[in-house]
């Protein structure tokens, strides 16, 4: 149903929404409260005045909840202000379009990148996108490991086979340190003075994201993982994401060995089994 | 199905908490004695990860009572099919005791660019038009859920200038019209009634909250909601972060003895405190309970 069309209910409505996530303080409010305010029961005012105050600061205050759960190492960066600043403006300009608010934030990562302010950051965008990669591979489609699915390799040949890659798996290429970054600000290995040594270095590392029974991870991997890993979320035959590994590794000078490959990745719980036909596509973006 | 679950004015009414983040663990490993769990059902809405899998472990042990914030019952766009269909999910995973969301609307859709869901319980008018939108709404709603869900009263810091009945009449008629039941926040009533006494509308908050209970069917009730409120001196604000208040026991007992043995829920949302003082205002609400329905036997 859709009963928007020119009624005054939709208009209201509309009417409210555009007062509340207008930029504060700009024209454009004046304009929504003015708009809104000939639609308010005109007894109760000035108390609709604190009340729509009273649903900003709601607003605000749940903006930087939820990004506080999905960015922390962001807000750490920030500090309180600087943050709850960064959320309130990304609330305003990327208003969420779901009812669910563990799906809202992912523009945070291009906000920081295009704010001139945080210029001098010029990694944090990257460790944004690392951090939006861990918070939606926590809620991703559950999938357990099936060892006896490994068999597979053996029987079949490698064109017809795929791996099963674990919930969550994003890769995230950096020119910047960004795993050191966010491993050093939550876990403190490498400590927060290896992570700058290595920032301060151009030391790039392109970020593995996965799930470990419900444990997000990350860790730094060479290029001829990530293009093995790219084939194997992607739901390519094990031949071609071999071919792909092997070519980013003949890039770097090195040699690609499978085997050894193979047994970190089962244990890591980053592959958890073959299977002859990819799986569903499961996207972890907001449906539109 | 339906959703009225009251028992003896003996036993009591089945009293429950929100099960919030802070006590996932502890509830767990404590197992008290409740009449059922309450959660967000949007936080759940995710296909997989930790959390889906310690509700369905809190629903080995205890009802489950599905509460959201998020369906927009009020909206004139109507129900975001992408949320209905989530909830469809958690539904049927869950096999909840009870569904329930708010008289509210959350969703909106500017001139031009994509909708807005304003993560808030944002009132509607108690218009004809609103009432109609309403009842569109939530009969999609259970027709997809193939089950009645209950709709709660809100607390409203903004009161629109088109209304056409008041809010008692416009929920009775709701639940007359779609066979919804009422979900009743004593505290949301108090709360309403304490800013129309800011504004000089009243001159007794809590005479005026018992006129609003009374006028509501109490047939359709099937579930009461009590927490605290922040009074901020200008307006007061349904927090949900501090124990339940005086006044609102007393309105209540009020209501228990209008619409029985109700099953009664214990919300804290902010300032999660500890499990044994959610407990404790749990054991509060038995007191009270017993305590009213045994002056309703009386009288």
């Amino acid at each position: 149903m859709n009963t928007a069309g020119s009624s005054s209910l939709a208009a209201a409505q509309h009417a409210l929404l555009q007062a509340l996530f207008a930029r504060p303080a700009s024209a454009a409010a004046d304009e929504a409260e003015a708009r809104l305010g000939a639609l308010l029961d005109p007894a109760q005012h000035p108390q609709s005045d604190r009340g729509l105050s009273a649903y900003r600061s709601n607003g605000h205050a749940l903006a930087e909840r939820a990004l506080q759960a999905a960015y922390p190492v962001v807000a750490a960066v920030l500090g309180d202000d600087g943050f709850a600043m960064l959320a309130r403006a990304l609330w305003h300009r990327h208003p969420p379009q779901r009812g669910d608010l563990a799906l809202w934030g992912e523009a945070l990562a291009d906000t920081v990148q295009d704010d001139l302010q945080l210029a001098e950051l010029p990694w944090l965008a990257d460790v944004a996108r690392v951090e939006w990669a861990l918070h939606r591979a926590a809620s991703d489609t559950d999938r357990w490991p099936d060892p006896g699915s490994f068999a597979l390799l053996q029987t079949q040949d490698p064109g017809g086979v795929r791996l099963v890659p674990a919930p969550g798996l994003t890769l995230v290429h950096s020119p910047w340190p960004v795993v050191s970054i966010v491993n050093a600000h939550l876990h403190a290995e490498p400590p927060l003075e290896e992570a700058w040594r290595r920032c301060h270095g151009g030391v790039h590392e392109t970020a593995l994201v996965w799930r470990q029974g419900f444990r997000p991870c990350v860790q730094a991997i060479p290029p001829a993982d990530a293009a093995l890993l790219a084939g194997i979320r992607d739901g390519s035959s094990l031949a071609q994401a071999l071919d792909a590994a092997c070519a980013a590794a003949d890039t770097t000078g090195s040699t690609f060995d499978f085997g050894t490959w193979l047994a970190a990745a089962v244990q890591d719980g980053l592959v958890l089994g073959a299977a002859l036909e990819p799986l569903p596509s499961t996207p972890l973006e907001i449906p539109r | 199905m339906s959703l009225r679950a009251r028992r003896s004015s003996a036993t009591g009414p089945e009293v429950g908490i929100g099960w919030r983040h802070p006590h996932y663990a502890s509830l767990m490993e404590q197992a008290p004695a409740l009449g059922f769990i309450e959660v967000h059902s949007e936080n759940f809405f995710a296909p997989g990860g930790a959390a889906l899998a310690v509700l369905r472990e809190g629903r080995e042990r205890y009802p489950v009572s599905l509460h959201g914030v998020g369906l927009s019952l009020g909206s004139a766009l109507g129900i975001d099919t992408w949320h209905l269909d989530q909830l469809a999910r958690l539904v049927d995973a869950i096999d909840p005791v009870r569904v329930s969301d708010h008289a509210s609307f959350a969703r909106g859709a500017p001139t031009s660019g994509p909708q807005i869901h304003a993560a808030d319980l944002l009132p509607i008018p108690t218009s004809h038009e609103a009432l109609d939108v309403m009842c569109a709404n939530v009969q999609r709603v259970q027709d997809r859920l193939k089950r009645p869900i209950a709709v709660e009263n809100l607390s409203a810091y903004l009161r629109w200038r088109e209304a056409d009945m008041d809010e008692p009449g416009f929920l009775n008629t709701l639940a007359r019209r779609t066979g919804c039941g009422l979900l009743v926040d004593v505290n949301n009533v108090f709360v309403n009634t304490r800013n129309a006494a800011l504004r000089g509308e009243t001159s007794d908050p809590l005479a005026q909250s018992m006129a609003w209970l009374d006028a509501i069917d109490p047939d359709a009730v099937v579930e009461l909601h009590l927490a605290g409120h922040a009074d901020l001196g200008d307006i007061v604000i349904d927090d949900h972060g501090s124990r339940v208040g005086e006044p609102v026991w007393a309105l209540y007992a009020h209501a228990l003895r209008r619409f029985g043995a109700v099953p009664t829920l214990i919300e804290w949302d902010t300032d999660v405190p500890a499990l044994a003082v959610l407990l404790d205002e749990a054991q509060c609400a038995r007191e009270h309970a017993l305590q009213a329905l045994a002056t309703e036997e009386v009288e």
